[in-house]
C-alpha cells in the first residue's frame, strides 16, 4: 500500500521542500515559479516521485513567504502580505525570531488541518462527481469561471480573462480523440505547422509565471539584495509556546477558511489570509493592537495561507479543476505522465492518491523542522543577490519549455510570447489566475458542451438536466450575485 | 418554444461552434468593459507614458532584447554540431553572464566573478543532467 516510500521518494519531497522555502523566502520568487521551472524535471521522476517534489516545493515555497514578511516587511509570496502587518512590527522591536517561529507553527497547524480537509473531503466529492454527465461537468466549469470572477479585484476583468482563457486554449485542432472533427480553427494562415496542436500547456504556465515575473522585476529595475544587516531576527527574542494559548479557535478558524478559499477555484493564497487576518481581528479582545505587531494576527496569516495548500487540491483531484495557479501546474505534471485528474483519479489511481496525501504530510513536518531549527540560516537567504539567480531561473525555464514536449524550439518562443502577454496583462488589469484555469479547462468545456448539444439537441437541457445542473445554476447564479454585492461594497468604501 | 431552443449541430462545423460562441461572449465583455472603462481606456496614454518613465529602461528591454537574441541563436549555432546540445551550451553561458551583469546593481571584479562561476557552471550542468543522465537531447 505504501511501496511508493522509497529513499528517493522522501529525498524529493525534502529537497523540494527546502528549494521551495527558499524561493518563497526570496521576494520576487514565488512557489508556483519553484514548480514551474521544476516541472520537466518530473518527466523522468515517475508520477509519485514527480509529484512528491512538486508538492514539498508547493508546501515550502507557501511556508518560505512568512520569513522576508516578518524580517523586511516585503512578502516573500502574495499570500504572506498580511503576515508584515504583524511580523514586521515585531521584527522593528526586536522579537523577530518569536515572530518568525509563530508563522511556522501556524504554517504547519493550517497544512494539517487542510490535509485532514484533502483526505476526508477529496474522495467523496469524487465518488459524487463520478455521477455527473457532460451537462453538469459544463455547468461544473462554468460556476469554477464565475466564483473565480466573484473573487476577482475586478468582476468583469476577471471574467474576460477567464474566457479568454478559453478562447486561447480552443486555437488548433479540434482533437479527435474527443469526438471532434479534426479541424483546425483560430489559427493564423502560415502558423498551421506551428499551432496545430495549440499552445503546449506547460510553456504557457512558465511563460506566465517564470518569464513574466522576472520581466516585472527587471522593470523596477530589478530591486537591490538585502544585506546581512537589513535582517533583525532578534537573538534575545524568546519565543514560548504559551503564545498559543487562548489561540485554538483562531488558529482553527483560520486553517478553516484558508482551506475553504482553496477549494474555490483560482482564488489563491492572498484572499485566503487576509480573510483569515480580518476575521481574526474582528473576533479579537483586542482589535486595535492587530498591525502593532500582535503574534494573533501572524498567527491567523499563516495558518490561512497554508490552509490553501490541500485545500487547493481538493477540486483539482475530485473534479480535476485546479483550486489555485500551483495547482494548475500539478495538471501539467500529471499530462506529463499520461494521467487524467477528474472524478475517476482518485478509485483508479490509489496508490498515487495514497503517495500524494504521505508527501503533503512530510513536506509539513519537514517544513516545520527545517525552519524551526534553521530559522537564522532561512533568514539569510533573502541576501542572495538577485543578479545571480534571476539569469539562472531564465535558463531554467528555457530548459523546462523545451523539454516538456521532447524538444520543440516553438515551445521556447511560446514561453517568451506568454511571458511578454503575463507582464502585459498585468498592466491592462487582467487576472492571471482565471485566464490559466480557463485556459486549462477550456478543451473540457467545449467537448462537454458540444456533446451535451449534440446527445440532447435542445439548450434547455442545461437547465433540466438533473437537479445537480439546478442546484449548479444556483450556486452561478448565487456567485454572480455574490460578486456584484463585493462590487458595490468596494465602491462604497471608495466613496467614502 | 422547443423550436426556439432546439439546435442541430452538423459534424463537419462542431469545430467552430465553441469558439464561435466564446467570442461572442468575449466581444460582449470587451464592450462591457469599454462602455464601463470608458475614462481610463481614454487616460491609458499617459498612464502608459507613466509606466514606460518609471520603467528601468535598460534592464527591462535589455532582458527581452537579451532573451531574444538567445532563443534565436539556440538552433542555428547547435545545427554546427547537431544532437549533442552544444548550441544550449553555448548560447547559454553568454546569456546567464550577460542577463547576470544587466541586472547587477555595483558592477565589480568582487561581484562578478561569482557571476562568472556560475555563469559557466549553471549551463555545464544543466547541459549534462539533460544529456547524459536524463537523455533529452537539448538544441
Amino acid at each position: 500500500m505504501f511501496e511508493f516510500i522509497t529513499p528517493l521518494f522522501v529525498s524529493l519531497i525534502l529537497g523540494g521542500t527546502l528549494v521551495g522555502i527558499i524561493f518563497g523566502a526570496i521576494p520576487g520568487m514565488t512557489a508556483t515559479m519553484a514548480v514551474a521551472i521544476s516541472l520537466p524535471l518530473t518527466y523522468s521522476l515517475g508520477l509519485e516521485n514527480g509529484l512528491a517534489l512538486l508538492l514539498g516545493l508547493y508546501v515550502g515555497g507557501i511556508s518560505g513567504g512568512l520569513v522576508p514578511a516578518i524580517l523586511l516587511g516585503i512578502p516573500g509570496t502574495p499570500s504572506s502580505i498580511t503576515t508584515t502587518f504583524d511580523g514586521y512590527p515585531m521584527a522593528q522591536r526586536g522579537e523577530g525570531e518569536a515572530a518568525l517561529r509563530i508563522g511556522i507553527i501556524s504554517s504547519f497547524v493550517g497544512g494539517i488541518i487542510s490535509l485532514a480537509v484533502l483526505w476526508l473531503f477529496a474522495p467523496t466529492l469524487a465518488d459524487f462527481a463520478i455521477k455527473f454527465s457532460y451537462v453538469e461537468k459544463f455547468l461544473i466549469i462554468l460556476f469554477a469561471l464565475t466564483v473565480m470572477a466573484a473573487l476577482s479585484s475586478d468582476m468583469l476583468l476577471g471574467i474576460f480573462s477567464g474566457v479568454l482563457g478559453i478562447f486561447v486554449s480552443l486555437i488548433g485542432v479540434y482533437d479527435v480523440s474527443d469526438g471532434g472533427n479534426g479541424k483546425l480553427r483560430l489559427v493564423p494562415p502560415g502558423w498551421e505547422y506551428w499551432l496545430d496542436s495549440g499552445f503546449s500547456l506547460l510553456p504557457v504556465l512558465i511563460g506566465l509565471f517564470g518569464l513574466a515575473a522576472i520581466l516585472e522585476q527587471a522593470e523596477l529595475g530589478v530591486p537591490r539584495g538585502h544585506s546581512a544587516k537589513d535582517i533583525k531576527v532578534g537573538r534575545h527574542s524568546a519565543f514560548s509556546f504559551s503564545v498559543f494559548r487562548g489561540q485554538a479557535v483562531n488558529l482553527v478558524r483560520s486553517s478553516a477558511i484558508g482551506t475553504f478559499v482553496g477549494i474555490l477555484p483560482g482564488v489563491g493564497g492572498s484572499a485566503a489570509s487576509i480573510i483569515a487576518y480580518t476575521n481574526a481581528k474582528t473576533f479579537s479582545r483586542h482589535p486595535e493592537r492587530f498591525g502593532k505587531g500582535e503574534p494573533a494576527g501572524i498567527i491567523a496569516s499563516e495558518s490561512g495561507n497554508n490552509g490553501l495548500t490541500g485545500g487547493a487540491l481538493v477540486p483539482l483531484l475530485s473534479l480535476g479543476i485546479p483550486g489555485d495557479s500551483t495547482t494548475a501546474l500539478l495538471i501539467g505534471a500529471f499530462t506529463l505522465q499520461g494521467v487524467q485528474v477528474g472524478p475517476l483519479f482518485i478509485g483508479n489511481n490509489p496508490g498515487t492518491w495514497n503517495a500524494m496525501i504521505v508527501a503533503m504530510l512530510i513536506a509539513n513536518v519537514a517544513m516545520l523542522v527545517m525552519m524551526y531549527v534553521a530559522i537564522r540560516w532561512f533568514a539569510r537567504v533573502v541576501t542572495i543577490p538577485k543578479h545571480i539567480l534571476f539569469p539562472v531561473i531564465l535558463m531554467m525555464c528555457v530548459i523546462g519549455a523545451y523539454t516538456i514536449n521532447y524538444g520543440i524550439m516553438f515551445d521556447v518562443w511560446t514561453l517568451a510570447i506568454f511571458g511578454l502577454f503575463g507582464w502585459l496583462a498585468v498592466k491592462l488589469r487582467l487576472e492571471i489566475a482565471p485566464f490559466i484555469i480557463g485556459f486549462i479547462l477550456g478543451p473540457s468545456a467545449e467537448i462537454y458542451f458540444v456533446k451535451s448539444l449534440e446527445s440532447f439537441g435542445d439548450v434547455t437541457i442545461f437547465f433540466t438536466k438533473s437537479w445537480i445542473a439546478v442546484l449548479l445554476w444556483a450556486l452561478i447564479l448565487g456567485s454572480v450575485v455574490l460578486s456584484v454585492l463585493l462590487a458595490r461594497k468596494a465602491r462604497r468604501g471608495e466613496g467614502s | 418554444m422547443g423550436d426556439l431552443t432546439h439546435v442541430t449541430i452538423a459534424f463537419e462545423t462542431s469545430h467552430l461552434v465553441f469558439p464561435t460562441l466564446i467570442a461572442g461572449v468575449l466581444v460582449l465583455l470587451g464592450l462591457a468593459i469599454l462602455l464601463r472603462d470608458r475614462a481610463r481606456i481614454a487616460a491609458s496614454g499617459a498612464a502608459w507614458r507613466q509606466t514606460f518613465a518609471a520603467m528601468d529602461k535598460p534592464r527591462f528591454l535589455g532582458t527581452i532584447a537579451l532573451t531574444l537574441v538567445y532563443f534565436s541563436a539556440m538552433v542555428p549555432v547547435g545545427d554546427l554540431w547537431p544532437n549533442t546540445g552544444l548550441g544550449f551550451l553555448i548560447c547559454s553561458i553568454p546569456y546567464v553572464a550577460g542577463t547576470g551583469l544587466l541586472f547587477m546593481h555595483d558592477r565589480s571584479w568582487r561581484q562578478a566573478v561569482p557571476l562568472a562561476i556560475v555563469a559557466l557552471a549553471g549551463p555545464t550542468f544543466v547541459w549534462w543532467l539533460f544529456t547524459y543522465p536524463l537523455f533529452l537531447t537539448l538544441p
